[in-house]
């Protein structure tokens, strides 16, 4: 689905001409669940590559941008780590010759992991008239105050539908204004957990201070269109 | 084998067992032998296994142990008392020491008395409140009768050196084993028992139980497999005055305004023509709001004891349940105990043989449920030899009165429903393996037979066993991440400990006592019932939802406080709040509908009202202006529409101008109508695609859906033989799987509760525990511990077994069914509609629901394509 000119959804991933990015995957995310004495099974990388797989055959990509928190653990690194994001990096090389990674903050230690496929971290990357940042702090470049859109992670939006008994949360992505330019915010990558519903849990990132004018994209089989936050908040 | 020991021994035998100190100290104390200890004093002194059942207050703690102190007496003076155990007490109750105090350190000081000399005969308490430096007495010097808990000798046969204290003990007594095998703690402490027996092979065990049926299963659960066990029923007759009683003169005609001022108004007369009174409410919240309501409605006659102001003379009432606090508990005992209380209400906390001094009267608000329940709630009432036992049941609504009525009528005849003992437990398997394994390497195949010598796993399937050693052993995970997940090793047929922090892992996570955290919901000040934090979660400002039988508009929460206002005769906005409450026992239940079955042949056979009333006055034991009550209910559904009984299922149809309902009159109990519900509605979900609510309650239920839909036809597609698979897909997506999946994951140690010296809340615990289950049914649908929560919802907590038999018998038209339309729902129907939904059906998947959510917004905001 279209967001506005050049830029698309497709799947948890968005497509800006032929750049593909990705947020806040979390790779470690049960590694670190297992040092807290929560055994989680370690599913995810699998079930992630598998759902990529599908998504991207037979694409090709300019390059493909990992946008922040690529790692899970702050302060070390885990085993799984080391594992699952050296072979995500070439599990993405079959789709791009260009992988680049914008720090998150998660990811003070990731650039240890990246170095061993040549792979640099950057602070954010231009694209044209959109400037793709992690989101956690606000930028000041001039780069930045160029841009005419902005893309960000971190945030992890989802919604929670709720109809008579049923309950379901959903990732979704966030279309929205911040301070004249047009702000996007992608859903996290990670298929454990769906994110926080923004219908009841306050905003992590500073350009999400007032979000009910944003509207959602949700991701289901298809991506749904679903109007403004504030909308479905009054009416549904 | 299973033996009744129907005559008792003669008080000779006895003395010619008994030491002469003891003897000196008995008849100092009693004037002769009560009748359970004439049956198992004997038996208990030939080692052999006993399970004795009999009323509270029938010296059956004194029984169990009387051969014990004997014994022990008798070593002491000929000088060849040993320094082990010979004794293990356990009992469910935390708050030991109050009654050791009484049973065994009193007597014992009273025996050294008459012996002239100390006997060095040691006690001790080991619970999960016991110090280091205690335990490390105990090692020095093993106490010669060790009294715990299940969790505490779970740890113990764990612990390396307390094992050796454990070897070769003489007999081992189960209190209140009725409490115990009905669930997950007996399931655990059965295998704990195989283990103390691996370790003391001729160990006699002793069960003491209040009044419970089947004697059989429990004696069986107590001895294990194919070991003989001799039980003993002493059911003398302890005089029994039981009443039902109506608070206003017609319940079906008096408004809730009425019905609850006249109900307290009973309550406090009951109150004051007597001594002590002991209030039972169903629930927790409902012992709160008892005392808040005489309080607020009698100012002057009741203040309460809080634990803030413990030297108040004039306090008069209290309340006791689980919630509470340790100290506050123990301050309402203490107050009982010295008869400072003119009224203590509780829920389910006091059911058991706490000692609480003179009662001589208990109320029941509400009906009890079960009968057993309300025997042993009555037993609480003159808690002393001969003395009668004086109890009422004051009825809350119509159908409570009925129920309380059956109730009372199968309490006289000791019709006893059935205990339900969960079978093949997965989750707490897992954790016991765990532990036998940090004992010592063991064969796979010794371990199997070691298992199922326990009652509860008897006939566990060996695949399973082998799913648990395999889980265990961490071969879900790939080879490199196993050492993460393995707590054993399993190799060449064999299993050992795997892990450095296995050992500390098992200490801190040990039990099956799930954490639950409740959320007490006020309307005002005055608490009116409790919701966990997930439902609160779920709640939006202005939502309408049920709790305990009225509807409640949420306004908001306030940390574990949740603000509502009354909201009379508005619809429901999401599912009830049921978990809490107690359910009705399906042998009731079938009573109930004998019942109607006996009154529907008497009106169709043109009998007069008059005659009518006598014959229910002289069937339910109940005096006229109940039976007339009752009659006056049961005439107006006979006239309305039909009356439903055990051999006909009455199905109601009727349209609300929205919604069309399916009303099921089925008396079985909401374990039972709970699988029916889901199954009828799974089936319509199935065969003609749509989301279909349902509504439990004990006496029946109901499937409403919008648009028609052959209810009839889905039925019958049920068939007996696949209702379990329906029922297991049905129930997928169900709250009540995940909050069990919750508790099992910490029980087969998936989720640490303690580790690393940190204590996960409940609400972190149930947010890991939907990741977890996400991902387990990314390796298996049918992955163990997943697997389990499903029994366990099916078994334990709905009645999958006596629902199939009921679908059986309408296959095989034992039980007919009849349909009937109504315009307004018949007087049956009434409480089950406005209670409203329990849960709605998820027949669509997540993708599906998702587009349908999609077309609501887009007609509600009216959003541009």
């Amino acid at each position: 689905m279209q967001l506005t000119k050049g830029i698309s959804i497709m799947d948890l991933g968005l497509c800006i001409e032929s750049n593909l990015i990705l947020a806040d995957i979390h790779l470690g995310y049960e590694e670190s669940q297992n040092r807290k004495g929560v055994l989680i099974p370690r599913v995810f990388y699998k079930a992630l590559t598998e759902r990529l797989a599908k998504s991207l055959e037979g694409k090709h990509f300019t390059s493909i941008i990992l946008n922040g928190d690529v790692k899970h653990e702050f302060g070390s690194i885990a085993p799984s780590e080391w594992r699952t994001i050296l072979s995500f990096i070439d599990f993405l090389r079959r789709y791009t010759d260009k992988i680049v990674i914008i720090e998150g903050n998660h990811d003070p230690l990731l650039k240890h992991i990246t170095a061993k496929r040549n792979v640099s971290l950057v602070e954010h990357v231009s694209l044209g008239n959109t400037y793709i940042t992690h989101g956690d702090v606000i930028p000041k470049d001039k780069e930045y105050e160029a841009a005419e859109i902005i893309v960000i992670g971190h945030d992890h939006p989802a919604i929670s539908l709720r109809k008579m008994a049923r309950v379901e949360t959903y990732k979704c992505f966030l279309k929205g204004k911040w301070k004249g330019k047009t702000l996007i915010v992608m859903p996290s990558c990670n298929l454990l957990t769906e994110g926080s519903n923004v219908l009841s849990r306050k905003a992590l990132s500073p350009f999400l201070k007032d979000r009910e004018d944003c509207e959602l994209y949700v991701v289901g089989d298809n991506i749904y269109r679903f109007g403004k936050i504030k909308d479905i908040r009054e009416k549904m | 084998m299973i033996t009744y020991k129907t005559v008792p021994n003669k008080p000779e035998d006895l003395v010619g067992i008994l030491n002469p100190t003891i003897l000196r100290w008995f008849y100092s104390k009693f004037k002769e032998f009560s009748l359970p200890q004439l049956f198992g004093v004997f038996e208990i002194h030939c080692r052999r296994n006993i399970l004795v059942s009999a009323p509270t207050g029938a010296t059956k703690t004194l029984t169990g142990f009387l051969s014990i102190l004997n014994e022990l007496v008798d070593s002491s003076q000929k000088n060849i008392l040993e320094d082990k155990v010979y004794c293990v007490y356990i009992s469910p109750l935390k708050a030991l020491s109050n009654d050791i105090e009484k049973n065994l350190l009193e007597p014992l000081k009273e025996i050294e008395k008459i012996n002239g000399k100390p006997l060095g005969i040691r006690i001790g308490v080991r619970t999960g409140d016991t110090t280091p430096a205690q335990k490390q007495r105990m090692l020095a010097k093993p106490p010669h009768i060790l009294i715990t808990t299940p969790e505490s000798l779970a740890i113990m046969l764990t612990s390396l050196r307390f094992r050796d204290a454990l070897r070769n003990v003489d007999w081992c007594i189960l209190d209140e084993i009725h409490a115990l095998a009905e669930n997950k703690r007996g399931v655990h402490l059965s295998l704990s028992l195989e283990r103390l027996q691996r370790i003391s092979p001729a160990i006699c065990r002793i069960g003491l139980s209040a009044t419970v049926a089947p004697l059989d299963d429990v004696a069986q659960f107590l001895v294990g497999t194919n070991r003989d066990c001799m039980v003993v029923d002493v059911h003398f007759v302890k005089s029994l005055d039981l009443k039902v009683l109506s608070p206003v003169k017609d319940v079906l005609e008096a408004t809730y305004d009425e019905l609850n001022r006249k109900t307290y108004a009973l309550i406090d007369d009951l109150i004051h023509q007597h001594k002590t009174t002991l209030i039972f409410t169903n629930t927790r919240a409902g012992t709160e709001r008892v005392v808040h309501n005489l309080k607020t409605l009698f100012p002057k006659k009741y203040i309460e004891a809080t634990d803030d102001d413990p030297t108040h003379v004039s306090t008069l009432i209290g309340a006791h349940h689980g919630s509470l606090s340790k100290r506050h508990r123990l301050m309402i005992e203490e107050k009982l105990r010295r008869g400072e209380l003119k009224a203590c209400v509780s829920s389910t906390s006091l059911e058991l043989g706490l000692d609480i001094g003179y009662i001589d009267l208990v109320i029941c608000l509400g009906s009890p449920k079960s009968v057993a329940r309300f025997l042993q709630r009555a037993g609480r009432a003159g808690h002393k030899l001969h003395e009668t036992v004086k109890a009422r049941m004051i009825v809350l609504d119509r159908d409570d009165l009925v129920e309380c009525a059956v109730l009372l009528k199968s309490a006289i005849e000791r019709k006893i429903d059935k205990l339900h003992i969960p079978k093949n437990c997965l989750d707490v398997l897992a954790q016991q393996i765990v532990a036998i394994a940090l004992e010592d390497v063991i064969e796979v195949k010794t371990l199997y037979d070691l298992i199922r010598q326990s009652y509860c796993y008897r006939n566990l399937p060996y695949d399973q066993f082998m799913q648990i050693i395999e889980y265990l052993a961490g071969e879900f995970v790939s080879l490199e991440d196993r050492h993460v997940y393995a707590k054993i090793w399993h190799n060449e047929g064999k299993i050992g400990k795997r892990g450095k922090m296995t050992r500390v892992i098992f200490m801190t996570n040990n039990g099956t006592i799930p954490d639950e955290t409740g959320v007490v919901v006020k309307l005002g000040t005055e608490p009116i019932g409790m919701i966990d934090e997930q439902f609160l979660e779920k709640l939006k400002k202005g939502d309408i939802f049920v709790l305990g039988g009225d509807c409640y508009e949420f306004l908001h929460a306030k940390g574990m406080v949740a603000y509502v206002h009354a909201a009379v005769g508005k619809k429901p906005t999401v599912p009830s709040w049921v978990s809490e409450m107690l359910p009705l026992s399906f042998d009731l239940g079938v009573e109930i509908q004998r019942f109607f079955g006996n009154v529907n042949d008497i009106i169709t056979a043109n009998t007069s009202k008059k005659e009518t009333i006598s014959f229910i006055n002289n069937n339910l034991y109940v005096d006229e202006k109940a039976a007339e009550a009752i009659y006056n209910y049961v005439k107006e559904q006979y006239d309305f529409a039909a009356l439903p009984h055990t051999k006909r299922l009455l199905v109601e149809h009727y349209f609300d101008g929205e919604k069309h309902y399916s009303i099921f009159h089925a008396a079985y109990g909401r374990r039972v109508n709970d699988v029916l519900s889901r199954a009828i509605a799974f089936s319509i979900g199935r065969s003609q695609h749509k989301d279909v609510e349902v509504g439990i309650n004990d006496h029946g239920f109901y499937v409403a859906y919008e648009g028609s839909i052959n209810v009839m036809r889905a039925l019958s597609l049920l068939k007996a033989n696949d209702l379990r698979t329906a029922l297991e897909m049905a129930i997928d997506q169900s709250e009540v799987l995940r909050r069990r999946f919750r508790h099992c994951a910490c029980r087969s140690l998936m989720i640490l509760r303690n580790y690393m010296g940190y204590t996960k809340r409940v609400g972190r615990q149930q947010v890991s525990s939907m990741i977890l289950m996400n991902a387990v049914k990314r390796i298996s649908n049918n992955f163990c511990i997943l697997q389990e929560a499903k029994r366990e919802v099916l078994e334990d907590v709905m009645d999958i077994e006596n629902a199939n038999k009921v679908l059986q018998a309408m296959e095989d038209k034992t039980i007919s069914l009849k349909e009937i339309e109504t315009k307004i729902p018949s007087p049956f129907a009434h409480t089950l509609i406005l209670q409203g939904y329990s849960d709605v059906l998820r027949i669509e998947d997540k993708h599906e629901f998702l587009k349908k959510m999609h077309a609501l917004v887009l007609a509600k905001i009216g959003l541009k394509r």
